[in-house]
């Protein structure tokens, strides 16, 4: 697994926010909410509305690209995948009538930024106070050479095996995301999985230091 | 100078009741602001160097709350028809959703675009080239090949005075910037793409003495203050950004805001930026430097 690293309350306008950097894929992720539902028709009596927004920057990939904001399929794909994996997360009934928008920029693309962008929205969500069942924590695992690789990057994603994302909620033990592409043998799936839930399990715990760390600086400023 | 009311529709949501519009009206004419700055102080300024590692040059300025996000690329190609002796320089801003709700989806493309045009008047002088902040004649290799640079702002985090942590972020990022070493190999037909070999070891640091730093001043009852937060902005009837280079020379201005302004007023608010600018550029100056030797370090 790459060096992971993140860093809480990025965008001090933000209820919460985060980075999260794994390798050279660095994100930035921030929650507004729960707020009022800017749009009356979409808004839920029992439970809470959450919209996601994924976007890449310009100078995040070696090529410089432009993309067409908000229109980019792939982007839409990703910021779909995000909202269905926290939604699962949230305790969403505790928030009726309201609004919670997730915004994940990525700054840096070296592989693996949906998994960072999973983890990135997860510290910004703790970081927001948003009630949630557990952590999603997520990486991408493939299969090279007849051995199975944990988070992957852009080299090796583009080497052509399969590449696997995975979220889970680790003190749970369920599985919330799993993508995969291009082939990949049956009997060596559940190798994969084993090792990708060992990659997310290492994820959770660091960002569980991150948090604590973060709760003690609090506490630490409010002078207890 | 067209009306940009409408800008400030996006950046200027704040609900402000009566009581605190008059305090912060009332702060401004006494020099005291609301967190207790002067007019002409500026928040604190940090600076970070080379944080996009695969961009040519890269920094991250913040401002108080607002952080901006600056990356220059160069990129090989060929000149334009009318300027064969200059390269090019493209500057495109993008403001994130992250830094506000309302900039989702296609919310701030117009944000994005009032500043990328703002900049690029600042910054790139004239349609003939004259008077640019950057020097765009050393960006030319040999005759048929110059350096495109693509200069990309990223508004992570808006508090306000956007324009001026995204021209510091910009003279930042240059400074940072190192161009590789080209050498054309001889002999190519003149109507053929020349073959190049770039250095992957040699690199031209950028030479930034010529970059101005860009001032905003912002109108709020009869003063001026420098490095607005949006609820100052909120007050303002109009706003001036000016700027500004080492000599002290005017590099570009921009007016925006709906209220008409007096000739001698805007005099006088050019004369306070330059002011302004003197203490600016210098401590941007040694930002960049430290920022730069912890770089290496």
């Amino acid at each position: 697994m790459r060096q992971i690293r993140a860093e809480i309350g990025a965008v001090s306008k933000a209820d919460g926010s985060a980075i999260f950097e794994m390798g050279n894929t660095k994100v930035i992720a921030a929650v507004y909410g729960p707020r009022e539902v800017q749009n009356r028709s979409q808004q839920m009596s029992d439970q809470t509305l959450v919209r996601c927004e994924y976007s890449m920057a310009n100078f995040s990939t070696g090529d410089r690209m432009r993309k067409p904001k908000g229109g980019d399929r792939r982007s839409t794909e990703i910021s779909l995948v995000i909202r269905q994996t926290v939604e699962a997360c949230i305790l969403t009934h505790l928030m009726p009538r309201s609004q919670i928008d997730i915004y994940v920029q990525v700054l840096q693309a070296d592989g693996g930024t949906r998994s960072a962008c999973i983890n990135a929205a997860t510290l910004a969500f703790a970081d927001a106070g948003i009630p949630m069942r557990d952590l999603v924590t997520s990486c991408s695992v493939g299969y090279l050479h007849s051995t199975p690789l944990l988070d992957l990057n852009y080299v090796e994603h583009s080497a052509g095996g399969p590449d696997v994302t995975v979220g889970i909620l680790p003190k749970l033990d369920k599985v919330t995301l799993l993508q995969m592409d291009s082939k990949l043998p049956i009997d060596i799936l559940e190798n994969v999985m084993q090792l990708s839930t060992e990659g997310c399990k290492a994820i959770a715990n660091y960002i569980r230091e991150i948090l604590l760390e973060n709760a003690k600086q609090l506490e630490y400023r409010r002078g207890v | 100078m067209k009306l940009k009311f409408r800008m400030y529709s996006v950046v200027g949501m704040v609900g402000l009741s009566l009581g605190e519009q008059h305090f912060i009206q009332g702060g401004i004419a006494q020099d005291l602001r609301c967190d207790g700055r002067k007019r002409l102080t500026y928040r604190p300024i940090h600076v970070e160097t080379g944080v996009i590692p695969q961009a040519n040059g890269s920094a991250r300025i913040r401002i108080g709350a607002t952080e901006v996000i600056a990356s220059v690329k160069a990129e090989l190609g060929k000149p334009s028809l009318s300027q064969p002796d200059k390269g090019k320089v493209f500057i495109y801003i993008d403001c994130s959703s992250t830094a506000e709700p309302a900039f989702e989806g296609r919310g701030g493309e117009e944000l994005s675009a009032e500043l990328s045009t703002a900049l690029h008047c600042c910054l790139l002088g004239a349609k003939s080239g004259a008077g640019a902040g950057i020097d765009r004649t050393s960006l030319v290799v040999e005759g048929k090949i110059c350096w495109d640079l693509y200069i990309d702002g990223l508004v992570v985090s808006s508090d306000g005075n956007l324009l001026d942590a995204l021209g510091a972020a910009i003279k930042a990022a240059l400074s940072n910037t190192g161009i590789p070493s080209v050498k054309v190999t001889a002999g190519a037909a003149s109507d053929e793409q020349p073959e190049v070999d770039i250095s992957d070891e040699e690199f031209l640091q950028f030479d930034t003495s010529g970059v101005p730093v860009i001032i905003t001043l912002t109108k709020v009852g009869r003063e001026y203050i420098v490095d607005a937060t949006p609820e100052e902005e909120s007050q303002m009837s109009s706003a001036i950004s000016i700027s500004v280079n080492k000599k002290g020379h005017i590099c570009g201005i921009t007016k925006r805001g709906g209220a008409g302004l007096d000739p001698s007023v805007i005099l006088d608010m050019v004369s306070v930026a330059q002011y302004v600018s003197g203490k600016l550029m210098n401590k941007l100056d040694s930002e960049i430097a430290s920022a730069e030797a912890e770089d290496e370090s």
